[in-house]
């Protein structure tokens, strides 16, 4: 049977996810471009697996809420998770060309931060589940304006972070590798 | 590889934000195809394919302590 309370808890913990992963989006630019810290490939491979949590979400709010878009979202976290594990094993143990790069926020690297961002998504979505017990009980997004204007305009700025990391790339690797120590446009 | 990926995300964004999801959805697929296609390419190493030699440990020998 629909039930607005759990409709509201559904669509705010998506909206605390989006405004998590917009803010982590952000921090990544800023480090990128205010402090000079070059992202290495499997760090921007984490960017586009955020951005893939992020479209669930936005169409979620687009469209209606769907588990098939919640489905997508934990594909994307998985492979979150997946990369940032594999990355962390590769620079554990430091040598040459295989070191931890840029700065540590509170004593952790990125991708140990996007292990723990990861595992926090997929937390999030099992809480989520388990308590409203899937989309059977929800009513349509519409009785809730408000909450929708805020979804639809924290996508809009997922869009265009997005189109900030796109020409970010163009710029970094072109049409070939990315590497840590140049911007290949701007040699 | 990686400019393609990124022109995906975008374009599966873009076309999620305006309601034309299964364009966007068909942009997703390709997107995290090509991602993880990227990320192994990214980790294979041409001395220890997928391996990681540098995080294992072997065993001190029996009898060698207590």
């Amino acid at each position: 049977m629909p039930n607005a309370a759990l409709t509201l808890l559904n669509y705010l913990a998506l909206l605390l996810m989006q405004l998590a992963l917009a803010g982590i989006q952000t921090a990544a630019l800023v480090f990128q471009f205010a402090l000079g810290e070059t992202p290495c490939p499997l760090c921007i491979l984490q960017r586009v697996a955020m951005f893939g949590v992020s479209f669930g979400i936005i169409r979620n709010f687009r469209d209606g809420y769907s588990l098939k878009n919640d489905g997508i979202s934990m594909i994307f976290a998985l492979f979150l998770l997946i990369v940032a594990t594999r990355q962390t094993l590769i620079n554990i143990y430091p040598r040459p060309g295989h070191e931890y790069i840029g700065s540590a926020v509170l004593g952790l690297h990125m991708p140990v931060w996007a292990i723990l961002i990861a595992m926090a998504l997929l937390i999030g979505y099992a809480a989520k589940f388990a308590i409203t017990g899937g989309d059977g009980n929800l009513t349509p997004l519409k009785k809730f304006p408000a909450l929708a204007r805020a979804g639809n305009a924290l996508g809009l700025f997922i869009v265009l972070l997005a189109a900030v990391n796109f020409a970010s790339v163009i710029v970094q690797c072109g049409l070939d590798a990315c590497h840590t120590y140049e911007y290949r446009l701007l040699r | 590889m990686m400019t393609p990926i990124f022109a995906l995300t975008f374009a599966a964004l873009l076309l999620a934000w305006l309601g034309r999801g299964r364009i966007a959805l068909g942009a997703l697929l390709a997107m995290l195809a090509l991602s993880i296609g990227l990320f192994l390419f990214e980790v294979h190493s041409r001395d220890y394919g997928f391996r990681m030699p540098w995080i294992q440990v072997s065993m001190p020998a029996a009898g060698g302590e207590g």
